[in-house]
């Protein structure tokens, strides 16, 4: 009669346990590893708010307010018809702003990509564009439109698409030339083409493209929603520095910021589960 | 150059010429492929072996001569596999559009269970695999096979040559292959073409019997490899 003897298992059972604690071993290792992020997540909003704190006793008071009295206005204002309205307008204008963004810059750069004569003509208007500062379109669209949303949109827009253009413009350089004669020699279609081997490795350019562009158009509306708009939260900011009310400059600023890094996270949550398709995750 | 007379004919090229620039890479070559005919080019690196096989597949144009290959389905395996990384094994052989049943290709080609691997996740003799399979699925008339098992090890590149034999046994296509390993050129060949260096002409051709090509190893199979050896080095 075969007997094992005590502290020695199987082959097959010690090899069991082995798998089941490398398991148990990863999941605490992920855990752990979630639970550091948002500790150091927390630490760093803490330091920030001490920051703050630190800032409004030392500085003066009436610019720089203590956070807890503008996460109270930011509560109470997020609510508020007139800034529920105001950042809806906001919204709209970036959104506006980054698809004519996406659209234009996506198809330009694929025609300039292909072609590189196409490319050395159009270089200089977009190094143009790339240079040309906010302010200098803020005069012209003014004269140009005046007050109101067209204004913020085209400023974003015109300021954005030089990134868009050129970052395309280097996926496309990016094609694998071995794939397209692949895809010759079998005789694909076009419409495959584009979407198999195209869209596959532009897919990480695009993304990268809004990974920039979402954070910058949020700036560029609001300042120019600031300067030339007629409603929206750069209006609601410029509102509240006329009459002095700083807590309300900071409140509507942070609400700026949160819905930024809210429409940032949830475009990039939306094209990570669409670009999985494409890419190898 | 003799021909063998032979079987319908697939594809008759007639004084080819091809020159880059100023640069001649092709003279004169004349080559008949019959129906089901295996052909392989030898030759020194450099001698426009893989430019032929791109003329033919359509990727280059001649300078000049005449290439009878109508309506004639081309399956090429490039030498490397040349798979879209974001797509699977299914997705990247059906991607050619395919007439072919897509189960039956993938267990002759020992892919069965691999249809939903990424390319990167296979090995390089499995890729080469779905580059044949990608080949195959077209049922082509004409396989061309452009250093397709270069960087195989030998027991994976005998495997292979193995299963394309036995496709051919069935299916008889026609296949047109370059190589350097003259081991593979027998095992793949009814006739076997030598070109010169650049610009290059075919010097030679030698048939090659249906008994040498399947006894590797024997006596007959090692003297055609040195008399290959020893036309190669002639010139």
């Amino acid at each position: 009669m075969k007997v094992s003897l005590p502290g020695k298992q199987s082959p097959f059972f010690k090899g069991e346990i082995n798998s089941l604690s490398s398991k148990t071993w990863r999941i605490v290792k992920c855990r752990t590893k979630a639970f550091l992020n948002a500790l150091q997540i927390a630490v760093g909003i803490t330091l920030v708010i001490l920051i703050w704190q630190g800032l409004a006793l030392t500085v003066n008071k009436n610019i720089i307010p203590p956070p807890w009295e503008t996460l109270r206005l930011f509560w109470v204002e997020m609510f508020s018809a007139n800034i529920l309205f105001a950042t809806w307008q906001t919204f709209s204008k970036v959104v506006l702003a980054l698809l004519f963004t996406m659209i234009v810059g996506i198809l330009l750069g694929l025609l300039l990509g292909l072609s590189d004569s196409l490319y050395e003509i159009c270089r200089p208007i977009i190094m143009l564009i790339q240079a040309v500062p906010v302010i200098s379109w803020l005069s012209l669209v003014i004269f140009a439109w005046g007050i109101g949303w067209k204004g913020p949109v085209y400023i974003a827009s015109i300021s954005l698409l030089p990134i868009s253009i050129l970052t395309t413009v280097s996926g496309v350089r990016n094609l694998d030339k071995n794939l397209l004669e692949m895809a010759r020699v079998y005789r694909v279609t076009r419409q495959k083409i584009l979407k198999d081997i195209y869209i596959g490795t532009l897919m990480p350019f695009i993304v990268a493209i809004l990974d920039v562009s979402i954070g910058q158009a949020w700036k560029v509306i609001l300042v120019t929603e600031y300067l030339c708009g007629g409603k929206g939260l750069g209006v609601e900011i410029l509102m509240a520095r006329m009459n002095i009310d700083f807590p309300r400059v900071w409140a509507v600023t942070l609400i700026a910021v949160s819905l930024g890094i809210i429409m940032e996270k949830s475009v990039k949550f939306v094209l990570w589960k669409i670009s999985r398709r494409w890419m190898f995750v | 150059m003799e021909n063998i007379p032979s079987m319908d004919v697939c594809l008759k090229v007639q004084g080819l010429n091809k020159s880059f620039g100023a640069l001649p890479v092709l003279k004169d070559w004349d080559i008949e492929l019959g129906k089901g005919e295996r052909l392989v080019i030898l030759g020194p690196s450099g001698c426009g072996k893989t430019t032929f096989l791109r003329i033919l597949s359509g990727l280059e144009k001649p300078s000049g001569g005449v290439i009878d290959k109508d309506n004639l389905k081309i399956g090429f395996v490039f030498q490397e596999a040349r798979l879209i990384p974001w797509r699977n094994v299914e997705h990247n052989i059906k991607f050619v559009d395919g007439q072919r049943d897509m189960k039956e290709i993938l267990t002759r080609l020992k892919l069965t269970g691999f249809e939903h691997y990424l390319p990167f996740q296979l090995s390089g003799g499995m890729r080469q695999r779905v580059n044949l399979a990608r080949a195959l699925i077209i049922q082509p008339d004409l396989l061309i096979l452009d250093e397709a098992f270069a960087s195989l090890d030998l027991k994976i590149k005998m495997e292979i040559i193995e299963d394309i034999h036995q496709l051919w046994l069935d299916e008889h296509f026609s296949i047109i292959s370059v190589t350097h390993d003259l081991k593979e050129a027998v095992l793949l060949a009814d006739k076997i073409v030598i070109s010169t260096a650049r610009p290059s002409r075919l010097k030679r051709m030698i048939p090659v019997p249906p008994e040498i090509g399947r006894k590797i190893g024997s006596s007959v199979f090692l003297k055609m490899e040195s008399d290959l050896v020893k036309m190669i080095c002639e010139d």
